[in-house]
């Protein structure tokens, strides 16, 4: 998406939610294109909204029936997906980032991470909210990828600030460093569960940059796998 | 009988009590007239009885019944309902029995040792029943000894006067044993009643010791900051127009909530009393998010109290926005608050395992308190 504008369509079935996004998503540096798919997932499938870069996806779009399905086949088909909702219970936020979801946000978070997390996700990289982030931390699933110390508690600072500066400045260190540690979790995360195309490109990706090396990974998936 | 009422168990259990003597005295008199006056009896007109094998039947049965009222009364317990009526059966069949072997001409007389045992027996066996149950087998009993008097003799002046002197002994004793009996039982419940009134009684006085024990405590925690500010504010000292002052105002004002929360049963007691210090900072107008994540285990007051404090009076004075976050596991509990205000001399933690760390920037002021298990299995 280098250089072109990035385009970003919303599936929700709230109109104030895709008039705020559209707000914020114009208002964003670089700013973001928003196709409103107007609750229907079809709108995302065909037109305009099949060409956009990312999907900004509302899990409840049928109350108390979250739609995992929909997420699966989204992320099978390569789409780099956002996951805006009011559902914050941790069972389902990790069920979202195991389908290789890139960004899982609830609704109380606004656009100092919903835009980041758009911007992100156009690039094929994670993004990791202060809410997902507590999820990540008090994970207690025995599949779960094993986190060093220094991550968890840049993880566990970020959850309670919800600011990478603060969080910077309090441990000493670069907001360079903090985002590091996040996205070094991201990628340990998509190195085991289930296989998704946005989690392979997401390790691989991190491999080439040296974020992770290959026998971190490998130790990470812990035994069993 | 066994009941799921506590009142109608404590009753059965005081009547068993006050019964023990009486059966045992009754066990020892049919027990001793059984063998120290039936069975010489029996043994002297041996020769009589048409078969003789009747007589040892029949006393083998009520051997048997007596038998089993010396195990129970050893044991404390009373006869059991589905074993009463059986057992009954076996004396009265004992008392046919017996009279079918007696020659003609001996009812009444010393061979007829049923006449006056199988009563004492009977007794024996409905001991704990109404009074009419007694008297019904007392009826029973006499008739049959009648029958046979009016079918096996010459129903003559002597024989009549003889059935009818027997007949007062052999039913007016047992009877009177039955009539004390049946005053025990009213004794045993007027008595259960007024022991289950001193039980209820002894149980309410203990809660109102126990939740005045709890006022005091609750007392005693206000007595220290609150109180001291009532003080201030009613004699002039303090004047409500000072931020200080107000401000204060609002920190005791949280402490008085979680007070209040820490006696509700909820199931996570930590984030229901970090709701209420939050509560109390939106209801001045101050924006609070508040997330938690994680399980942990049901903590000490003294514990929440430690991690509750520091995040109450930053909530207090924060001027706008706060963000409360609580991340648990099994042996750490970490909460966070961040808050728009400046540095705060905050108290530190009472308890050992509570750890309190606080950082603050030009205009924000992050709080961190941390509980670790201190006997930690790793």
């Amino acid at each position: 998406m280098a250089g072109d504008r990035i385009t970003a369509v919303i599936v929700d079935d709230h109109a104030a939610i895709a008039a705020g996004v559209r707000y914020w998503c114009e208002r964003a540096d670089p700013p973001i294109e928003l196709i409103d798919a107007e609750a229907r997932m079809a709108n995302v499938w065909t037109g305009p909204g099949a060409e956009a870069d990312v999907v900004i996806f509302d899990l409840e779009l049928v109350p108390k029936n979250p739609a995992f399905g929909e997420l699966r086949r989204l992320v099978d088909n390569g789409r780099r997906v956002v996951v805006y909702s009011q559902h914050a219970d941790s069972a389902t936020v990790l069920k979202c980032v195991n389908l290789g979801a890139l960004a899982y946000l609830t609704k109380t978070e606004g656009p100092e991470h919903l835009v980041p997390a758009i911007h992100a996700a156009a690039d094929g990289r994670a993004y990791t909210a202060p809410a997902l982030g507590g999820v990540l931390i008090t994970d207690d699933d025995p599949r779960r990828p094993q986190l060093s110390q220094r991550e968890m508690e840049v993880l566990r600072a970020w959850f309670a600030s919800s600011s990478k500066e603060l969080v910077a400045a309090k441990l000493h260190i670069s907001v360079k460093t903090v985002d590091t540690h996040i996205e070094r979790v991201r990628v340990k995360y998509a190195n085991v569960g289930r296989a998704a195309r946005t989690k392979t490109d997401l390790v691989s990706r991190a491999l080439h940059d040296g974020l992770i090396s290959l026998a971190e990974l490998d130790e990470v998936a812990g035994p069993g796998t | 009988m066994v009941s799921d009422d506590p009142r109608a168990a404590m009753e059965l259990a005081t009547r068993a009590q006050l019964m023990s003597r009486l059966r045992v005295g009754i066990l020892a008199a049919a027990s001793g007239g059984l063998m120290l006056l039936c069975l010489p009896n029996m043994l002297r007109d041996w020769q009589l009885y048409e078969p003789a094998w009747t007589q040892v039947v029949a006393f083998t049965m009520l051997a048997g019944v007596l038998g089993v009222e010396a195990v129970l009364v050893v044991r404390g317990r009373l006869w059991l309902a589905s074993w009463r009526w059986p057992a009954v059966g076996v004396v009265v069949l004992a008392s046919v029995l017996s009279y079918a072997a007696l020659p003609y001409g001996h009812a009444a007389s010393a061979g007829d040792w049923i006449f006056g045992e199988a009563t004492w027996v009977g007794l024996v066996v409905l001991l704990s029943r109404p009074l009419r149950v007694h008297l019904a087998f007392l009826g029973l009993h006499w008739c049959i000894a009648l029958v046979n008097m009016l079918l096996s003799s010459d129903v003559e002046r002597a024989m009549v006067l003889r059935f009818a002197t027997g007949s007062i002994g052999v039913i007016g004793y047992p009877l009177c044993m039955a009539v004390t009996a049946a005053a025990f039982r009213g004794i045993a419940r007027s008595a259960a009643a007024a022991k289950w009134e001193t039980e209820q009684v002894a149980v309410a006085e203990a809660a109102a010791a126990e939740s005045h024990r709890r006022r005091q405590q609750r007392f005693a925690d206000l007595d220290v900051s609150t109180m001291p500010l009532l003080e201030g504010l009613a004699s002039g000292r303090l004047d409500p127009a000072d931020p200080r002052v107000r401000h204060d105002c609002v920190v005791e004002a949280t402490r008085m909530r979680r007070l209040f929360a820490e006696v509700d049963v909820v199931p996570n007691r930590l984030l229901h009393e970090l709701r209420h210090c939050a509560d109390v900072a939106d209801r001045k107008g101050v924006l609070v998010e508040l997330d938690a994540r994680g399980q942990w285990p049901d903590l000490p007051l003294a514990v929440r109290r430690d991690l509750t404090e520091a995040p109450l009076t930053v909530l207090a004075t924060a001027a706008s926005w706060a963000r409360v976050t609580v991340v648990g596991g099994p042996d750490l509990v970490c909460v966070n608050v961040l808050a728009d205000c400046g540095p705060l001399d905050l108290p530190r933690p009472a308890t050992s395992g509570v750890r309190l760390d606080s950082f603050h920037t030009e205009k924000k002021l992050w709080v961190e308190v941390r509980w670790q298990a201190t006997a930690s299995p790793r």
